[in-house]
């Protein structure tokens, strides 16, 4: 993998779309079709855009490990194409998303989004949303891309500051930690209170219903136990809805990353840790895994029938 | 240097080892268990570690006026003290004390690594042994210590039991480990009493007493140090500490977060034997202060946190990274393994392999979970990442 071209690859997309998988904004938001939310309000469900991309992040993904150990020079090539095919006003991503995504995909991701605004609102939580939702801008800070980060998330939080918002509720942990940390240091006056839906869910009272299997092995995301330290909810919702919670030997703040993180730049070894992570998580007793991080859900999934797993997001074993 | 092809090559190889992988499977459960165990017997070792950061944060940050003091210390009780800004220097400094034709007995010691500083006497014409069973089989099998405190991490017991029977010609058990040990003692036994001059790293530097800490489990240390008539000791800036009190804070801290309940043998050396007194001991003491890049790190508000590592290898038996490919994590030309490791050798060796090897980390932050000092290595491998791609 080349950097220089990576990040040539990042930066046109984000010039094109603020996205750098070159993702549209009325895509990530098109999980609320035929639901009807008000576009302002005090409190926000932001999603960040993460499940909503996982086709795409799995697309990438298996594009980039065929590119892992190709020559750079190619490796520019295949880009000048992509640049020419631009100029030309074809829209290569969503070209290739229409023939590598199906529409199943599409919907389970969509659900996962769709379920958790659905139990918000069964909770009695009153929410507005963005009908041109923008991603999180992770990606370009964990690469050390800091001057496009810092653009994506000033305009970010004017988006959301627009919309009236004193609370924003997040749905997955990049986003909750980005929002609540590292946003700080590139915006100055931003003011609203974070909070994780599943935080929500359980200051409300909710009772979740179980619709997944009834035994499940709980994986918890490192940026969800560790950099947010969110570690029981999980546990209490599922358990409420009746779902036995095994526990695997590395979980808590000890847990063990699912090896998304670099399926980027280093997709072989990321596949050989997701394949190492699961068979921890399924040696402590059950082949059902539950995440609760877009990133962790698909990285796992990848592996997850040479496995003889399933993996489940937590809104799919619980509504 | 943008392209990662070389980098991932070498991961994506090491993670297909078998060998290395249940080397590392078996070092890693056996050392989460020891670390349960540890922390629920001395549960007061986490403040410990609290109060020790405090004393690494004000030692740091006091970097040359301990130095000074340390300098002091060590020519007021007879020992000669010396500064070598770089790796060539020290090597220098080394060349100087020893010269050539002579036997070196080492004690295990990453800092003497990051000096090359074993092949380097070997080319001058000398013989040197590694004294530590770990660093003496990554003496004769390669490819580097893949580990702060276990260098041959990625050698199964089979491996070494293989290297052992034609080395030393005798049979060995491949599940005798103590017995594997004992030939390697046996074989070292003479080198010790023959040695013309034994080198150490250190654990931890006492600036009052001018003493070095020593930490060890098979007492080949205390051996390879006291039987030469002449003893050097290289030290790293960052190990200096105030005094002996905070030094044997850091000695506990290191071993309990290293995964020991006991540890063997705690070495303190304060200065040279007093001959005719009866003393034993090396009659020359000379303690070789690095910096290597030590005191500009200690300057930068990021990089600065890499200096508080006590080099206990927490972080490495717990980083997933780690577990899948070992030493090979930061490149097989640096001393230095993992994520620390590549911090450790943007600060004292080849910035642009480190750079690279930065973009491997998975910034999950387990390493910081690990760690008794909670350095936050995904903040400083973030960094580096950073500083390259506002260049490219």
């Amino acid at each position: 993998m080349d950097l220089k071209a990576v990040k040539l690859l990042i930066e046109r997309n984000a010039k094109k779309s603020w996205n750098p998988l070159g993702v549209k904004e009325g895509y990530c938001s098109s999980w609320a079709e035929g639901m009807s939310f008000p576009e302002k309000g005090e409190t926000l469900l932001y999603t960040g855009c993460l499940y909503q991309m996982i086709p795409y992040i799995d697309m990438f993904a298996r594009l980039l490990k065929g590119f892992e150990n190709m020559n750079p020079a190619l490796f520019s090539i295949a880009m000048k194409i992509n640049e020419l095919a631009d100029s030309l006003g074809l829209d290569t991503i969503s070209l290739l998303a229409s023939i590598e995504i199906s529409k199943r995909d599409r919907e389970r991701y969509f659900n996962i989004v769709r379920n958790i605004a659905n139990a918000l609102t069964s909770a009695g939580v009153k929410f507005a949303y963005m009908k041109e939702e923008p991603y999180n801008g992770v990606l370009y800070h964990d690469l050390g891309m800091d001057d496009l980060f810092e653009a994506h998330v000033k305009r970010l939080a004017r988006k959301i500051k627009e919309t009236g918002a004193k609370r924003v509720i997040t749905v997955d942990p990049h986003t909750t930690y980005m929002l609540n940390y590292l946003i700080k240091e590139f915006v100055e006056d931003f003011d609203v209170e974070v909070v994780h839906y599943m935080d929500v869910l359980l200051e409300k009272g909710y009772e979740p219903e179980l619709i997944g299997p009834k035994e499940v092995v709980i994986h918890d995301p490192c940026y969800l136990a560790r950099w947010n330290d969110l570690i029981d909810q999980p546990r209490t919702l599922l358990t409420r809805a009746g779902a036995k919670v095994r526990e695997p030997e590395f979980s808590r703040k000890f847990t063990g990353c699912c090896g998304g993180p670099i399926e980027s730049l280093f997709p072989s070894l990321s596949s050989k840790l997701a394949e190492k992570r699961m068979k921890e998580l399924k040696e402590s007793g059950s082949p059902c895994l539950t995440v609760m991080c877009p990133i962790c859900l698909t990285n796992f999934q990848r592996e997850a029938d040479k496995l003889g797993v399933r993996v489940f997001d937590i809104m799919e074993v619980i509504k | 240097m943008t392209d990662l092809t070389e980098v991932s090559q070498l991961l994506n190889k090491a993670s297909e080892d078998p060998v290395l992988r249940t080397a590392l499977d078996r070092a890693i459960a056996s050392y989460w268990k020891k670390r349960k165990q540890v922390m629920e017997r001395y549960p007061y070792v986490k403040e410990l570690a609290d109060e020790v950061r405090k004393i690494k944060e004000w030692s740091i940050d006091h970097m040359d006026e301990l130095l000074g003091q340390a300098m002091d210390s060590v020519e007021r009780r007879g020992g000669s003290a010396y500064v070598a800004k770089t790796a060539e220097d020290a090597r220098r400094i080394v060349d100087e004390l020893v010269g050539t034709g002579k036997i070196i007995t080492k004690a295990k010691s990453m800092t003497t690594e990051e000096l090359k500083l074993r092949e380097f006497l070997i080319e001058r014409g000398n013989e040197v042994y590694e004294t530590d069973l770990g660093e003496f089989l990554v003496q004769f099998l390669g490819p580097k210590p893949m580990h702060f405190i276990s260098p041959s991490i990625h050698l199964t017991r089979e491996k070494v039991a293989e290297f052992l029977r034609e080395f030393l010609g005798v049979e060995v058990d491949k599940d005798d480990i103590e017995g594997m040990v004992a030939q390697v003692r046996r074989f070292l036994r003479d080198k010790y009493f023959n040695a013309d001059v034994g080198i150490s790293g250190a654990n931890v530097f006492a600036a009052d007493r001018g003493a070095v800490f020593l930490i060890e489990n098979e007492s080949n240390i205390r051996l390879s140090i006291s039987l030469p008539p002449k003893y050097i000791a290289v030290v790293g800036m960052e190990k200096i500490v105030p005094t002996m009190g905070d030094a044997w804070k850091v000695v506990e801290v290191i071993s309990r977060y290293g995964g020991y309940k006991v540890t063997s043998y705690v070495n303190t050396v304060m200065g040279p034997a007093k001959v005719g007194k009866g003393d034993i001991g090396p009659e020359e003491y000379h303690v070789i202060f690095l910096d290597n890049g030590r005191r500009e790190a200690s300057k930068d508000p990021i990089l600065k946190q890499t200096l508080y590592c006590l080099r206990c290898g927490a972080c490495q038996y717990l980083c997933p990274v780690f577990g899948i490919v070992g030493g090979y994590w930061a490149g097989l030309n640096s001393a230095y393994s993992g994520g620390i490791g590549v911090m450790w050798e943007y600060i004292t060796g080849d910035k642009e392999t480190a750079t690279q090897h930065a973009f491997a980390c998975l910034l999950c932050g387990r390493c910081m979970e690990a760690c008794p000092m909670r350095i936050n290595q995904p903040e400083v491998l973030r960094e580096i990442r950073r500083r390259f791609m506002a260049e490219i």
